[in-house]
């Protein structure tokens, strides 16, 4: 909005502003969820580290299956759980970012799309503050770590970049159809399915072959399987599934931004 | 120098239905939307240009678009058809409490507003005290924000929005709210910040008091579209004749 008689330092400054204002709010989210110090803590770790035994009992108890004989099936779990678990709230929360928070982003005139940003980073602050609890269960199990460990934040930024594209194209859209966010969910709830969080994909080529190539073309199954490849290298990919996921994940993110920019000032006069 | 606030044509419609809800549903199994798609133009071909230093009041009834109009200038809203450049900061005194959050303290939402409206922690912990002082809500500085009362609220909102050090001010109706003693603090804490004469204002009014007192120019917005355009005496005069002849 501001124009003022050097448009490039200009622009510098808009852009020092628009991530002091993420900083802001982001600090705001995590002091508010965090408050109380352990408390906060245990109590944000509760639900992934009950649903890990819950999946452990049902697919490691009930239904044994032979892959993970050898491998501690709760640390396998706990990874793609935590991993699994940012997505899931990334895109809830950056889809309703906008419309939960209409009064605030109505008066202030920051770019719109730091609301998407701030849920994603957020939600992203909660997983990095969740790693020392994948740390404890290595040491518990004293499974080996090896060198590829490093691609655990390539990870990071691969889930990072699609979760903020999905939010961008979808926070709008929930703006102005009442049902798109119930229908996300039922679509969440497919995903966590499709994606490698309960088993793992070697176990699928097995009895599918090729076609799990496709299951390798979700995004989320690569930064599920950068987490994990450390931990167990059989759970790396070739390195062409993660070129066409990067290439996916591009995708969403232009087409996010274009249909957030697109739908801005509709989106606006409904709050 | 060039015009501190350009609006050229400046266009917004909205739907005649306020909230216009579509839905996935619907397009699905019947393939198009059924919802309303009637619109009107809130503001249409808005042409004019305000310089540093003016003091503007948009004059107008009840529903004729001003608000629409303040608010494309604040950024908050944008237009369908031409354009608003605005150079230079903005304080937004438009729905000023809109933004702050009912679960946090006055401190945290001190922190929070002054921030997305672009101070810095340290402008902010320098100002801090002062926009308390003026909002007399030193008793109050660690309460939740929804236990406060309307006009609490509507004073700590004035004076943080005040203190942003912004050469364009847009004030929106809302000095006709809290008790008249804060009130007359409120118009001193205005003229204070005219008193420079390099600060623009543009203010929305329907106190015709006030909008002679502040403002030196005005614009008449009868649906959507500026009828007059010149001191504010005579837009007051144009209104106020037209006014009583539609009576």
């Amino acid at each position: 909005m501001t124009l003022a008689a050097d448009p490039a330092s200009d622009r510098a400054a808009t852009r020092r502003r628009t991530l002091a204002v993420l900083n802001l709010l982001v600090r705001r989210d995590i002091k508010l969820r965090y408050a109380g110090a352990w408390l906060g803590y245990g109590w944000t770790m509760l639900e992934p580290l009950l649903m890990t035994m819950v999946y452990a009992f049902v697919f490691g108890v009930l239904l044994p299956t032979r892959d993970f004989a050898e491998t501690p099936y709760v640390l396998y779990l706990i990874t793609g759980v935590l991993a699994w678990n940012w997505f899931n709230t990334a895109v809830n929360e950056g889809m309703t970012a906008v419309s939960s928070e209409a009064k605030i982003v109505r008066s202030a005139d920051v770019p719109r799309w730091i609301w998407v940003a701030r849920t994603c980073t957020s939600t992203m602050m909660i997983f990095i503050f969740a790693i020392p609890v994948i740390v404890a269960f290595i040491l518990w199990f004293r499974h080996p770590v090896s060198w590829l460990i490093i691609l655990f934040p390539l990870g990071i930024v691969l889930q990072f970049a699609f979760a903020f594209g999905i939010g961008l194209l979808l926070s709008p859209l929930a703006v102005l159809a009442g049902d798109v966010k119930r229908l996300v969910r039922v679509l969440l709830r497919v995903g966590f399915y499709l994606t490698p969080v309960l088993y793992s994909l070697n176990a699928v080529h097995s009895r599918f072959g090729d076609y799990t190539a496709l299951a390798k073309l979700n995004p989320i199954a690569g930064s599920m399987s950068l987490f994990r490849a450390g931990l167990w290298s059989s759970d790396l990919f070739a390195w062409y599934f993660y070129a066409a996921q990067v290439v996916i994940t591009l995708l969403t993110l232009a087409l996010g931004f274009w249909v957030f920019k697109r739908l801005e000032g509709t989106v606006l006069k409904e709050l | 120098m060039a015009p501190v606030i350009e609006a050229n044509n400046l266009g917004i419609q909205f739907y005649r239905n306020r909230k216009r809800r579509i839905s996935v549903r619907e397009i699905l199994f019947k393939g198009k939307s059924t919802s309303p798609k009637e619109q009107f133009w809130a503001v249409r071909n808005a042409t004019f240009k305000v310089e540093q230093g003016e003091a503007v009041g948009l004059v107008g009834a009840n529903g004729h678009g001003k608000s629409t109009l303040l608010k494309m200038i604040a950024g908050v809203l944008l237009p369908d058809e031409g354009s608003v450049k605005v150079r230079g900061g903005v304080a937004p005194l438009i729905e000023i409490t809109g933004g702050f959050q009912g679960q946090l303290s006055a401190r945290e939402n001190v922190y929070l507003i002054a921030g997305l409206h672009g101070m810095s922690k340290k402008e902010i912990d320098a100002k801090f005290d002062e926009m308390i002082d003026f909002a007399e809500l030193h008793k109050f500085i660690d309460t939740p924000f929804r236990h406060f009362s309307s006009g609490m609220k509507v004073r700590l909102a004035f004076s943080v929005v005040t203190a942003l050090d912004e050469p364009i001010v847009l004030v929106d109706e809302v000095l006709a709210v809290g008790d008249s003693k804060f009130k007359q603090k409120c118009y001193n804490r205005l003229d204070e910040m005219m008193a420079g004469g390099d600060r623009t204002i543009f203010m929305v009014s329907h106190s015709e008091r006030n909008l002679r007192r502040f403002c030196t120019r005005g614009l008449y917005v009868r649906h959507g579209e500026i009828v007059a355009d010149g001191n504010i005496d005579e837009t007051l005069d144009a209104y106020n004749a037209y006014m009583d002849t539609d009576a």
